[in-house]
């Protein structure tokens, strides 16, 4: 199956809704990744993610075809997961920080479900600014460029939060780091 | 470049994100910083185990959800009349086509009335009375009473306007179809409404009769009068008008009464005049102020004709003859339209200027509007904000 992005936006937004819904099957596993990265739980990851197509299917009249369809959403859900965090900064990043079972062997810690487990909780322990960078690029692979627009801040500081956050998470991970390196 | 500004562009680096120029000193740096290359090292391997990362699947029925919620809230905003109103207004429901098709039904359609009102089809002979001409009787009666009152007024704002007394005229040319015909309607007007033709003239150049008839009826009836004469073809020029004379009036009558007073008191002296100078001199003031008392009675008298019958001149002349014989005058046909061609093109133009005006008109309260508009949206928006 191959669909025509463009055509699937311009049909959404005369009101297709089954054109929105392929839209939306195409990008809800990315878009729930970021939503869930920021967030830290499942509950409001799926709610945050939920929101962002919402607010995207309401806000297609003003999507400008200049940016991609991509970046454009991960704007949307980048804010909507933004605005879960801060509404209940009370919600702990339980699921992300797991404590990490005594006398542990390497050969497990390497696995990658263990990686994935390990790293998810070390982004518990980023401020949500740090977090939101990393995420954007070392885990949803987006350029500079891209993560300055969804931000709304300069190249600049893309950079410095991006080279603090790093730092906080080979902190976290120092272990696998000497493991792997 | 120092130790910590080169490390904290360790991680630009590994995404080849630094500018040139500090790229070349980082790696400078690195050569002689045995620290900061095993820090790059351990960078490297932060980001590819983040890498690494296995990507989720997002919830079961994530998808339907999403559909189930937009599906509600354009439920939820179908049935706003203001969603309603919204969409009628958007220029998306208006193509270009359709946009097109009325301005050209409204230009044809504005074309052709000015063409039917040339060709003097119903309508054109409206299009010349000018606007204040197609008054009803009523209304030129009032409009005389206006006129009179404009006049500064002697007695108080209380009294009736039944005490005014006011000498009317009204002067109008008209084009009729018949000369004869209408010269006899206005015998006939003059003498329905109680009143009779005063003077009437006639000459009959280059074969088009015209007359100047001056009809004198009573003040009651001079807007009925009017109306009547203007019924009598196309009205080409009127002018009504109203003398207030009241103050003369009460003037005069005052002064005769006065005069009578003084009149009977010297005819009373020259009863008890006894010497012959004495009773020539009384004679003499008896003659002059009898004499003064037929002047102001006869300025009274010919006031009181003026105000009893009021004047209506006429000035009537009979409408040129169209070219006959011919089968059809393209020239006149020519000319009509272009004529209401022009009309178009004036209207439009006139539509134009107006449109104009009407949005300088309505500019500040539109910024106000918009204003208010992007304040109200802007709160709403903060959230997903286009890149």
């Amino acid at each position: 199956m191959t669909f025509d992005e463009r055509d699937l936006i311009s049909r959404s937004r005369s009101g297709e809704i089954e054109a929105f819904d392929l839209l939306v099957r195409l990008h809800q596993d990315r878009i729930y990744n970021l939503a869930y990265r920021i967030t830290g739980n499942r509950e409001d990851a799926s709610d945050a993610a939920q929101d962002a197509f919402v607010r995207a299917y309401q806000a297609l009249p003003r999507y400008r075809e200049d940016a991609a369809f991509s970046t454009w959403l991960h704007r949307i859900a980048t804010n909507a997961a933004l605005d879960l965090v801060r509404r209940r900064p009370a919600s702990t990043h339980g699921e992300l920080h797991p404590e990490v079972p005594a006398g542990d062997n390497l050969e497990a810690v390497v696995d990658r479900r263990e990686i994935t487990r390990r790293v998810h909780a070390a982004l518990g322990h980023l401020t949500v600014e740090y977090r939101t960078a990393v995420v954007l690029r070392d885990l949803q692979g987006l350029a500079y460029g891209e993560i300055a627009r969804i931000l709304q801040v300069p190249l600049g500081t893309v950079r410095s939060r991006l080279a603090r956050g790093r730092e906080a998470m080979r902190a976290q991970l120092t272990d696998l780091v000497s493991a792997e390196g | 470049m120092t130790h910590e500004e080169a490390r904290a562009r360790l991680s630009a680096l590994l995404d080849g994100a630094l500018p040139d120029r500090e790229a070349v000193q980082v790696e400078a740096h690195l050569e002689g910083c045995s620290s900061c290359r095993e820090e790059l090292a351990q960078l490297r391997t932060t980001v590819t185990l983040l890498q690494e990362v296995e990507p989720m699947k997002a919830p079961e029925g994530f998808s339907a959800e999403v559909r189930r919620r937009i599906e509600r809230l354009a439920q939820a905003t179908q049935h706003s009349p203001w969603t309603r109103l919204r969409a009628a207004l958007s220029w998306r429901s208006w193509s270009w086509r359709t946009v097109t098709a009325a301005a050209a039904v409204v230009m044809v359609g504005v074309f052709a009335v000015n063409l039917l009102r040339e060709a003097g089809v119903p309508g054109g002979a409206t299009r010349v009375r000018m606007p204040e001409l197609a008054l009803d009787v009523s209304k030129v009666g009032e409009g005389a009473r206006t006129l009179a009152q404009a006049v500064p007024p002697s007695a108080g704002p209380g009294e009736p306007v039944s005490m005014r007394r006011v000498i009317r005229t009204g002067q109008m040319a008209i084009e009729v179809e018949r000369f004869d015909a209408a010269a006899s309607r206005l015998f006939a007007i003059a003498e329905g409404a109680g009143g009779f033709v005063a003077d009437s003239s006639f000459s009959d150049e280059d074969g088009v009769p015209r007359g100047t008839f001056v009809l004198r009826v009573p003040a009651a009836r001079f807007s009925e009068v009017v109306a009547q004469v203007e019924k009598l073809g196309t009205v080409k020029r009127r002018q009504i008008s109203g003398q207030d004379v009241t103050e003369e009036f009460i003037d005069l009558e005052a002064r005769v009464r006065n005069l009578a007073r003084q009149e009977a008191r010297l005819l009373a002296l020259m009863d008890r005049a006894t010497k012959i100078p004495d009773l020539l001199a009384i004679e003499g003031e008896v003659a002059r102020v009898r004499g003064e008392i037929e002047r102001l009675t006869g300025r009274l008298r010919f006031l009181a004709n003026k105000v009893d019958l009021a004047t209506v001149q006429a000035e009537v002349s009979q409408k040129p003859k169209k070219s006959e014989g011919a089968l059809w005058d393209f020239k006149q046909t020519l000319e009509r339209v272009r004529t209401a061609f022009l009309n178009t093109v004036r209207q439009m133009l006139g539509a134009a200027e107006s449109l104009v005006a009407l949005a300088a008109a309505l500019l500040p309260v539109a910024l106000l509007g918009a204003l208010a508009w992007w304040l109200l949206r802007r709160g709403f928006r903060r959230a997903d904000r286009i890149p």
